[in-house]
Parts: C-alpha cells; sequence; structure tokens
C-alpha cells in the first residue's frame, strides 16, 4: 500500500469531524487570550517577558492534547479499528499516517498561534517586553508550534496504547494541571525533564536549570517518540 | 476465480478455543451460509479471515493470499462486521470517502453504493442520526465500495426492516451471480434457507458441515408427502400394498413418510383413489440443523462420560 492514500484518508476523518476541527481552533483561543492575560500582570522579581508572552501555551497544550486524543480515539469505538484495519491492513504504515495527519494541522495552527501570540503578547506587555531580540521571539513563535505538536503527538501515542480517549485525558489532563504545577516550581529535579517542563524551555527567556531551550525541546520530543513507538507496536501486535 | 480458503485455522483466547481446527473453502459463484449458534466462532472465523485477529496455529487466505498481503484490499475484499464501525458525528458519504481515498477508489462510488443501498437521501446527514438498519445499510455499503470479488457478511440482516431483508436477499443472488465469492453469516436458518446455496456449520468452533445446502438437508430430514383424499381406505390398501405407511392427520390430510409425490402422485392415480391436494413436505433447514446439532450434542456428551 502506499502512503500518500492512506494519509490523505487520516485526513479526511480528522476534517470531516467537527469537534477536531473546534478542538484545533481551540488551540490558538486559549493560547492568545492566556497570553494576553498574563501580558497585563507583569509584575514579579523572576518575570520572563518571553514566557509571559507564550503564557497561554499552557492551555493551549491542553486543546491539542484533546484533538491528538479524540483523533485516535475515535478508531477505538465501536468496530471502526475493524473496518480502518480491513482498508489499511499494514497496521504500521496506517498508525504513520495517523500521526502525521495529526501533527501537520497541530504544527501549522502551532506556527499561526505562535505568530498571533507573539504580536498580541508583546502588545500587552507593552515597554516591557522592549528587551526581547528577534531572535527570541522567533524562537519563542516556532518553539510554541513544535512544543504544540509533539505534546499531540505524545497523547497520539498514548492514546493507543490505552486504547481509550478518557483513560488518556484523565492520565495527561491531571498531569499537566496539577503535578506539573505544583512540582514545576521545584527546578533542577527530575522535573525539569517531564515532557511538559523540557519542552517549555523553548518559551523561557532566562535558562536556569540543566536543559536548554533546544536541548528541553528534543527531551520531550523523546517522551513523544516513546510514546508513539508504544503505540505503534500496541496496534501492531494486538487483535483489532 | 477468487477461493477463501481456511486451513486447520485455530485461534485460542485465554486457554479457551474459539476457532478450533477449521478448515473450508469458499467457492465463487455461489452464496455460502456461514452457520452457527452465538459464539460457535463464525465473527471470529471472519475477523481472522481479514486478518484483524492473528491466528494461534493455521492460515486463512483470500485468492491464496494473506489479507494483509493484499496491495488495496477492499478492491478485492468486501467486509461487514459491526454496525457500529461509523463514527457517529460524520455523515455516512464522508465515512464512505474516506475508506474509498484509503484504497484509491473513486469518490463516485461512495455516491452509487449510497444509491445502489438506499441511502442517497440521507448521506449528507450524520450517522448518529440513522437507525440500525441504515447504518447495516451503511455497512453494506462500505462492503461493496470497491466493487470487490469476496464478500463477507456477518449477520447482515440483523435491524434490517423486512424490505430491507428482501432487498438483501436479492442483492447476495445477484453478487453471487456475478461470479462473486459471498460468505454470510447467520444464526436465522430460515434466513440463510432463503438465500444460500451452500453451507458452512460451525459449532464450538468445530466444522460440522461442508455441504451444497439441499443435501445438508436431504441427509438429515426425511422426505414426507403431504395428501388428502375422498377414499381414504382406498388410499391406505394402495400405499400399504407398496410398503409406504400413511398417517391420518386430525385435519383430514394424510401424511406419507419417505416417500416422494411422484411415486405416490402415480400410485394414487394408478389405483383410480381421487386426490384433492399432494405435496411434497420439503425438509427445512431449521430441521436439518437441529438434527446435526442435537447428534453434535449427544456425541460430546458421551465423549466427556467416556
Amino acid at each position: 500500500m502506499e502512503f500518500t492514500p492512506v494519509l490523505h484518508s487520516e485526513w479526511l476523518k480528522i476534517r470531516t469531524l467537527r469537534s477536531l476541527v473546534a478542538g484545533l481552533c481551540a488551540v490558538p483561543a486559549a493560547v492568545v487570550l492566556f497570553s494576553a492575560l498574563a501580558g497585563l500582570d507583569s509584575d514579579g522579581p523572576d518575570f520572563d517577558p518571553l514566557f509571559s508572552v507564550f503564557f497561554g501555551v499552557s492551555f493551549g497544550q491542553i486543546a491539542a492534547i484533546a484533538f491528538a486524543t479524540s483523533a485516535v480515539a475515535a478508531e477505538f469505538r465501536g468496530g471502526a479499528l475493524r473496518a480502518t484495519l480491513a482498508a489499511v491492513p499494514r497496521r504500521g504504515r496506517w498508525f504513520a499516517a495517523k500521526a502525521v495527519a495529526i501533527a501537520v494541522p497541530v504544527l501549522v495552527v502551532g506556527l499561526v498561534t505562535g505568530g498571533v501570540a507573539l504580536a498580541v503578547g508583546t502588545a500587552a506587555l507593552g515597554t516591557e517586553a522592549d528587551g526581547l531580540t528577534v531572535g527570541e521571539e522567533l524562537r519563542g513563535a516556532v518553539g510554541c508550534a513544535l512544543y504544540l505538536t509533539l505534546m499531540a503527538l505524545l497523547a497520539a501515542g498514548l492514546t493507543a496504547v490505552l486504547r481509550s480517549g478518557v483513560a488518556t485525558l484523565s492520565i495527561l489532563i491531571p498531569f499537566l494541571l496539577i503535578v506539573s504545577f505544583v512540582i514545576g516550581d521545584m527546578s533542577g529535579s527530575v522535573a525539569d525533564v517531564l515532557p511538559d517542563r523540557a519542552g517549555q524551555m523553548i518559551l523561557h527567556d532566562t535558562g536556569e536549570g540543566l536543559l536548554g531551550p533546544w536541548s528541553g525541546l528534543a527531551v520531550t520530543a523523546l517522551w513523544a517518540g516513546v510514546a508513539l513507538g508504544a503505540g505503534a507496536w500496541s496496534v501492531r501486535r494486538r487483535d483489532a | 476465480m477468487t477461493s477463501i480458503d481456511v486451513h486447520a485455522l485455530t485461534k485460542e483466547y485465554g486457554g479457551r478455543r474459539a476457532v478450533d481446527q477449521l478448515t473450508f473453502t469458499v467457492r465463487p459463484g455461489r452464496v455460502t451460509g456461514f452457520l452457527g449458534p452465538n459464539g460457535a466462532g463464525k465473527s471470529t472465523t471472519m475477523r481472522l479471515v481479514l486478518g484483524l485477529d492473528r491466528p494461534t496455529s493455521g492460515s486463512a487466505t483470500i485468492g491464496g493470499r494473506p489479507y494483509a498481503t493484499l496491495r488495496e484490499p477492499l478492491r478485492h475484499v468486501g467486509a461487514l462486521l459491526d454496525a457500529e464501525a461509523a463514527h457517529g458525528s460524520r455523515t455516512g458519504r464522508d465515512h464512505l470517502r474516506a475508506l474509498a481515498v484509503s484504497n484509491r477508489i473513486p469518490q463516485r462510488r461512495a455516491d452509487e453504493v449510497l444509491e445502489e443501498t438506499g441511502l442517497a437521501l440521507v448521506a449528507r446527514r450524520r450517522v448518529k442520526t440513522y437507525s440500525l438498519g441504515m447504518r447495516r445499510r451503511l455497512g453494506m455499503a462500505a462492503a461493496l465500495l470497491g466493487d470487490p470479488e469476496v464478500v463477507m457478511l456477518d449477520e447482515p440482516s440483523n435491524g434490517l426492516d423486512p424490505e430491507g431483508i428482501v432487498w438483501i436477499r436479492g442483492l447476495l443472488r445477484r453478487l453471487a451471480g456475478e461470479g462473486r465469492t459471498i460468505l454470510v453469516s447467520s444464526h436465522l436458518m430460515n434466513e440463510t434457507a432463503s438465500f444460500a446455496d451452500h453451507l458452512v456449520v460451525l459449532g464450538r468452533g468445530r466444522l460440522l458441515a461442508d455441504t451444497p445446502m439441499r443435501e445438508f438437508i436431504d441427509a438429515r430430514v426425511r422426505p414426507r408427502v403431504r395428501i388428502r383424499t375422498t377414499d381414504a381406505t382406498g388410499l391406505r390398501t394402495v400405499l400399504g400394498r407398496h410398503g409406504y405407511d400413511a398417517v391420518e392427520h386430525e385435519e383430514g390430510h394424510w401424511s406419507v413418510d419417505h416417500a416422494r409425490v411422484d411415486d405416490i402422485g402415480r400410485l394414487a392415480s394408478g389405483a383410480g383413489v381421487p386426490i384433492l391436494e399432494l405435496a411434497a413436505e420439503e425438509g427445512t433447514l431449521e430441521q436439518a440443523y437441529l438434527e446435526l446439532t442435537g447428534s453434535e450434542a449427544e456425541y460430546t456428551a458421551q465423549r466427556q462420560e467416556a
């Protein structure tokens, strides 16, 4: 089987579900809204103008994760996976197509989101944003897109392992909202290599802890890769 | 022409054998009914043929090739497994388009099969608004999408209205007439009898029979003639003379076991016995099936005692 028709099919499946399209649209909405709000409150000793501009990513990632999770979980409802794998029996290829069909729209939406968040966030900060270099701003905007994509892929892989959207979201969302916020302040510990903490280094102006912006993103990529690998293994090995 | 070949197929789930050393061939040009009680292994066998489940041992091939090696499988094999396969929030047409695209089947086929299955009017409505019968029809549309030479349907008439059942029957006959290979599972005997030419019967995962339907019935149900006459004594005498045993029923007709209408009619007319009604009471598939599974149950019971 060729890859392109399978990819086309997976993209069609995403495009034709309103809930998925809505989930994708929620990403820029959440990021821009919360970034703008963060820009209005820019006091504090460890104020980081770049992270303030992309503060909303912490919330936008929930939408990106929900999107990826629902896109994969839809296959595990009813007999959907059987119909899918009867059409595309090369399971590894099918799962790869699914991952690409999730990653590309999130990346594109992420780039747009990064651009808009940058414009809105710096405007909200006003003169406080003057210290940011163009390089840092670009790194943040592109990093925002890459980070959201990697988190979506992490969720996609995990959903394929757990075969349930509810199970995936009930692990990831508390993890992102609670665990990371609670132990997030303890830098220099194991918290630094958690997927969200590591990846968000790309959104920080001042690097502290053991990971820099790009090495942090690489750690998140590793997490996403492991999740996707486990998902692919599960899809290939188990009875549909 | 493409056959489905199942060879020594076995599938165990946690030590329980759902399919046990199954060997049979489904040939083109006829409708093969796949019979057995619920849990006999019919659906499991179909999933194994489609490569959805991995066999514990044995093999299942289509035209000599494992399903998973088919390049664009929907163009060769169409299957209906679950009525719930389509996502409720997608339209029926989009569901078919996504399947078609993956196998490079032209988009117009989606509209053609929607027309053929009587779903054209609801094609752009979301699947969750469909009735159970309409979902079955959408499943049938998906099975026919690639104009496949092999069609496998798991309980296709479930949830269909009487009109839909008649439609399925006609469709199956037509597809077989076009030389396609058709395997249809069911636990409904009368339904299967109305379309099948050949039978594969399963019980507890094992093959119980693989024969033409007519032979299957004739071998198990004794033929019988129903007859009504104004001259009861004359009838009894002439039949008795030729070794037939006629039994009178309360409603006023007689039945003769192990007899064919040709013989009885000729005898009665030769003896000048007036006949008001003469009919063959053919064995039904249900009778034959119960006969088979009855003896199978005895067989297993005896084996367990020994």
